[in-house]
């Protein structure tokens, strides 16, 4: 774009410096609103959240006055840091397994179903047409005691009718599966994206080389298609680690996560102190793995573009 | 309490003075706004918790009539009472008015504590002080409540702080475990270790809330006051808890979604209301209301009043509806809870109720056989919940 530019500015520069400063008023005028609602509705409520987290702020001032008390206790290994360590392995249970079981999809949309694929893809998101808190009530209607699975085990007879499976509803099974189940579609997109902008005429230059398709699937497709897996896995990793509302319909007691003792702090404890402590660390960890996936994704279209 | 809460309540009256003295009774909201922040020169006393006496209130027709109540979940028209029950008359002289629902004491004041304002509240009474505390609420006019004069004393005092009424008791009950008799067989008496009973693992429900189940540790293991637990003893607690709550398949907080679990089968084994226990016997199941031999814990709720609510009459009014005998005779016999209004007639009442929940004997309603929920500072009641909070995350 700004080579274009330029080549256009060449011959009449008089023009094309009006143009460039009247696009940077444009810019500047485009930029301001989003940048300015970010300042107030994240960085203020960051910032504050921070102080919270320090004792410097409080909504109900008294007595404020720097401490990392609070830090300290949750850093120092207590049951909160412990769960924030379980939560971390629980999403990225989930986000492997989406990632793994979205892929066929998207590569079957993008590479296999030519015309339809544009149908199937408002097939696969149709789901969100209906609400989440119904969707999750479905999954207890089937994971529950009486519920489909351990009905239809009943009816075989593989289970005893006193003997329900039970790890199947309220459990951190049900918190990985349904989450699972939630982003699937999520995760199709920026691969499917990734896989659709493929030059196809490199698949054909790999047969041409001799190469078996399964050869060029894992040279050539794959490879290509990393920075949309990678942006994908991003986008189920990062906002499962604060999941809140799934790990509370059916997470039961061991399902629970790190964004439900956060919302417990500030909820059912009072203890904004501390809860800003879980938030902002949370946010920290999220900031950081953002980065580095950043880096990774940069690093990666530089190598394959 | 802040100063900059007082600042509010002084601007606000003072522009409520002005508005009267000038008999504009159709001026509307802004220009009330504007009369206070013009500064009139007319100092009230910064007296607490000073009630505004009704006739300096606007009329009914004045206020703008959309009562919003922060309510549990089943107290809402037409859920409670149905159509044509007790709610209906304030729904036909005023429209439906907006619930919010909460789902536990401390859930309720976390959310007011951030900002939310609705008109009127339904805690519980051993909250009262920690409501009064956080500078929110306002005494009730119990002059505009006709069915005051009906409530039982000894709630109505219990209800009031430094001699105000900031509570309008309304509904009481128990909680004691609820469980199938056809799937659970106690081990002896009745007592409440049927909730840590290793036989039932993953069939047991515990309520979510950071005090009961401490309490109820307490009570079990004869601590000296279960409600005024000292560091060391709620540290024991903890322990104990976490060490049974494998035990559990879940922690209950909204009282639909047990009763939802209790009737798929998922538990057989809960801490409950009596709501509960009327609603699995319509299920058709075989359930017990269990007395403890440790006693069941008992609870008062009612109304507490926002402080600055534009609805004053209308709570009023709505309140008045909700403590009617008619009121408490449709909850105790379909809820199972006691009520405070005491003009009521036991006969008209299913009899098992009246025996499941002892409503014809009031000694069950008094230690040592029920503990009544009992006040906590605000700073002890954060000992409990930074505790419980343990045990969920652990």
């Amino acid at each position: 774009m700004a080579v274009e530019a330029q080549e256009v500015a060449k011959p009449t520069p008089a023009k094309g410096v009006m143009r460039r400063s009247h696009s940077g008023l444009a810019t500047t005028g485009l930029l301001a609103p989003p940048t300015l609602w970010l300042a107030i509705f994240f960085l203020v409520p960051v910032v504050l959240i921070l102080l919270y987290s320090v004792n410097l702020f409080s909504l109900y001032p008294g007595g404020q006055y720097f401490t990392l008390d609070a830090w300290k206790d949750f850093l120092d290994g207590g049951p909160f840091l412990q769960l924030f360590w379980k939560s971390i392995w629980m999403s990225l249970a989930v986000s492997v397994i989406a990632v793994v079981a979205a892929y066929p999809i998207a590569y079957y949309l993008a590479l296999v179903a030519s015309k339809r694929k544009y149908v199937l893809l408002l097939l696969i998101l149709a789901p969100f047409l209906v609400s989440y808190f119904l969707r999750l009530l479905a999954w207890k209607v089937i994971l529950g005691d009486q519920g489909v699975i351990n009905s239809f085990l009943y009816w075989t007879g593989l289970r005893a009718e006193d003997d329900p499976v039970t790890w199947l509803l309220y459990s951190k099974f049900a918190v990985v599966l349904t989450l699972i189940y939630v982003y699937v579609p999520f995760v199709a997109l920026p691969i499917f994206a990734s896989l659709e902008s493929m030059d196809r005429r490199l698949l054909e230059a790999a047969a041409d080389l001799g190469a078996s398709r399964w050869q060029a699937f894992r040279k050539v497709t794959l490879p290509l298609s990393l920075p949309g897996v990678i942006a994908a896995f991003i986008f189920v990793f990062i906002p499962t680690i604060g999941e809140y509302f799934t790990p509370l319909l059916v997470g039961g007691v061991n399902g629970t996560m790190f964004g439900n003792a956060i919302a417990d702090q500030f909820g059912q404890s009072l203890n904004w102190l501390n809860g800003s402590v879980l938030s902002f660390f949370l946010l920290l960890v999220v900031a950081l793995l953002m980065g580095v996936f950043a880096r990774y994704l940069t690093i990666r279209r530089v190598a394959t573009g | 309490m802040s100063t900059e809460h007082d600042g509010e309540t002084t601007k606000r009256t003072l522009g409520r003075g002005d508005f009267l003295k000038l008999g504009a009774l159709t001026v509307g909201s802004g220009v009330l706004a504007a009369c206070g922040a013009e500064g009139a020169p007319e100092p009230e006393p910064a007296a607490q918790g000073s009630t505004e006496k009704a006739e300096e209130r606007p009329p009914i027709e004045s206020e703008p009539g959309d009562l919003e109540v922060f309510e549990w979940a089943g107290y809402e028209f037409p859920t409670y009472g149905g159509k044509g029950g007790p709610l209906q008359p304030y729904v036909d002289a005023y429209g439906k008015p907006k619930y919010v629902f909460l789902t536990s004491d401390d859930q309720a004041i976390g959310k007011v504590r951030a900002g939310y304002r609705p008109d009127t509240v339904h805690p519980c009474v051993d909250y009262t002080g920690n409501w009064v505390e956080m500078g929110v609420v306002q005494p009730w006019d119990t002059s505009l409540i006709s069915n005051f004069k009906d409530l039982e004393p000894a709630l109505v005092k219990g209800g009031q702080v430094d001699g105000q009424q900031y509570f309008i008791p309304a509904d009481w009950g128990f909680s004691s475990p609820l469980y199938r008799a056809d799937k659970v067989e106690p081990d002896g008496e009745e007592s409440w270790t049927l909730m840590y009973d290793d036989r039932y693992k993953g069939k047991i429900s515990w309520w979510d809330s950071p005090l009961e189940n401490f309490v109820i540790w307490g009570y079990v293991n004869g601590i000296d006051d279960p409600w005024e637990m000292t560091d060391d003893e709620l540290d024991e607690g903890r322990d104990f808890l976490i060490s049974k709550k494998h035990l559990c398949r879940n922690f209950w907080s909204s009282q639909t979604d047990m009763d939802a679990d209790f009737a798929a089968g998922n538990i057989w084994i809960a801490y409950a209301w009596g709501g509960s226990y009327t609603g699995a016997k319509k299920a058709g199941l075989d359930v017990v209301y269990s007395d403890p031999k440790e006693g069941r814990l008992g609870w008062n709720c009612g109304f507490v009043l926002i402080k600055d609510t534009d609805n004053f009459r209308h709570a009023h009014e709505y309140v008045n509806t909700w403590v009617s005998a008619e009121s408490a005779l449709w909850n105790i016999t379909n809820y199972a809870y006691g009520m405070a209004n005491t003009n009521l007639d036991l006969a008209k009442i299913d009899p098992d109720l009246v025996a499941v929940f002892h409503l014809d004997d009031p000694a069950a309603r008094e230690e040592p056989r029920a503990h009544y929920a009992r006040p906590l500072t605000t700073e002890r009641r954060a000992a409990y919940a930074q505790r419980w909070d343990e045990v969920k995350a652990a």
